[in-house]
């Protein structure tokens, strides 16, 4: 008998980098598909919010396209939510990204730039350092290296929605984690070995 | 890690020298010992060394006890920025070695093109922080054996060979600019990092500190850091100021949230 594949929806709000993403998880076992609306999220064992680009745009696009109410509903009734690089940006209250913006409010938080003199974007590999045990980063030892391209960061208000930092300046957090809404600041599927078992251990969580 | 300015020491007979288009004909002798140089460099704010053995492979009890390794032995005991180191590497065995001596990150050149198993091997057992590439080309095709034999091979093939075996950093160097003071081919090496997902480290003909703000432009694109030689041997320019530019210099990309590219059908291995 072969495993359960989990239904992993990767919601498609024009934010771009959903193929490279789709990839990634089928290639670790998830059924993993892309939905342009909100009805084709339905049924989803876990959803993904990927994302390139600006705070604001990603916040104007989900609720244009209905994936915000989609989403705040998903999540109320119990369904696992990963965000990815900006889709982990918009779990939070607010960010100054152009102006200030506010996001899902599914984490208590806010978004900020990375200050002068830190050049931006925060570009390339860098360590991920965790800070508390989660299924998340169950198979990471801790110092590996991930892939990171972004200008602003997350600030949690709850320390312990911190799993892991990254050290640009400050250490900021890299991996947050709320009851089921989970974020990583990096790119898991442009992070070679490293992303596909963090990825791997999202679907092996989704599983069971 | 950050965009970073790689000044380059070239060795040969344990001396530090520059040549041109990398003709062993056109050598100029620099520096008498190559750890004075290095203590230099980490002095004006180098971040990294970037090391480089002309004389030939290093694949002989005679070879690994000759000037260049011991003048190697010399720069990782005076400076205490990372090192990284190529020029004559053929054998996993000797990136091991290197590794130990206290080499921060090898680089591999013609093995990459005549036997990218040895690549591969080496990543399995060091790592892609610790293990790199460099693709020197000239018109486009990589040069191999200190750029004396040209491969049939594009840049980009090799780029994307290497990236499929889980390389990460790669130097790219065009044959044609270097240490001819000519400007940097900034153009060549995004496309390469664009193709391929590599991080690229310009390398070859960096003139003036344009060519410095030009390769930081681009760090959201690839752009790793940018070798320089010739340049700082001839004072066009202080490492100091180049430091300082790099890390003043904003890429060109608006910065946004995430930064990456849309389309970009992300490297997974």
């Amino acid at each position: 008998m072969s495993e359960r594949r989990p239904l992993v929806v990767i919601l498609d709000y024009r934010m771009g980098n959903l193929r490279s993403v789709q990839k990634a998880l089928q290639l670790v076992g998830a059924d993993a598909r892309i939905a342009t609306a909100p009805e084709e999220a339905a049924g989803a064992d876990g959803l993904v919010l990927p994302g390139v680009g600006a705070f604001g745009d990603a916040m104007a696009n989900l609720r244009d396209l209905g994936f915000a109410a989609a989403v705040r509903e998903a999540v109320a009734a119990g369904t696992p939510l990963l965000g990815i690089c900006v889709g982990l940006q918009v779990l939070f209250r607010e960010s100054d990204e152009m102006g200030q913006h506010e996001g899902l409010a599914l984490l208590p938080g806010r978004v900020t730039r990375f200050r002068p003199p830190l050049v931006v974007p925060h570009v390339g590999w860098n360590q991920i350092h965790v800070r508390r045990q989660h299924p998340l980063v169950a198979s990471l030892e801790g110092g590996e290296h991930a892939y990171f391209t972004h200008s602003y960061f997350a600030v949690p208000e709850d320390e312990g929605d911190i799993v892991a930092t990254t050290d640009y300046g400050s250490h900021f957090a890299s991996v947050v984690a709320r009851d089921k809404v989970w974020g990583v600041q990096f790119h898991p599927e442009k992070s070679w070995r490293v992303g596909l078992r963090l990825l791997q251990d999202y679907v092996n969580w989704l599983r069971s | 890690m950050p965009f970073t300015v790689y000044p380059a020491i070239d060795m040969r007979r344990g001396r530090c020298v520059r040549l041109r288009q990398g003709r062993a004909d056109a050598e100029t002798i620099y520096f008498e010992r190559p750890a004075e140089v290095a203590l230099q460099w980490q002095g004006q704010g180098a971040h990294w060394l970037h090391i480089v053995n002309l004389d030939g492979a290093l694949d002989s009890a005679e070879t690994w006890s000759g000037p260049n390794v011991e003048a190697l032995r010399a720069i990782l005991a005076a400076v205490s920025v990372p090192v990284q180191f190529g020029g004559g590497v053929r054998t996993v065995a000797s990136v091991g070695r290197l590794l130990d001596l206290g080499v921060a990150r090898v680089i591999l050149g013609t093995i990459a093109v005549s036997e990218p198993e040895v690549v591969a091997r080496a990543l399995e057992r060091h790592g892609p922080e610790q293990v790199m590439v460099s693709l020197d080309a000239r018109d486009g095709l990589v040069a191999t054996h200190g750029w004396v034999t040209s491969s049939a091979l594009p840049t980009e093939e090799v780029g994307e060979r290497m990236r499929a075996l889980g390389v990460r950093y790669a130097v790219h160097t065009d044959i044609g600019r270097d240490g001819m003071l000519t400007g940097a081919n900034v153009a060549a090496s995004v496309a390469l990092a664009e193709q391929t997902g590599l991080q690229v480290i310009v390398s070859g003909g960096v003139a003036t500190l344009d060519d410095i703000a030009a390769s930081a432009r681009h760090a959201h694109r690839g752009l790793a850091g940018v070798i320089v030689g010739q340049a700082l041997y001839t004072d066009a320019f202080t490492l100091s100021e180049a430091v300082q530019l790099a890390a003043a210099t904003e890429p060109e990309h608006s910065a946004e949230g995430c930064a990456g590219s849309r389309d970009g059908e992300g490297p997974l291995e």
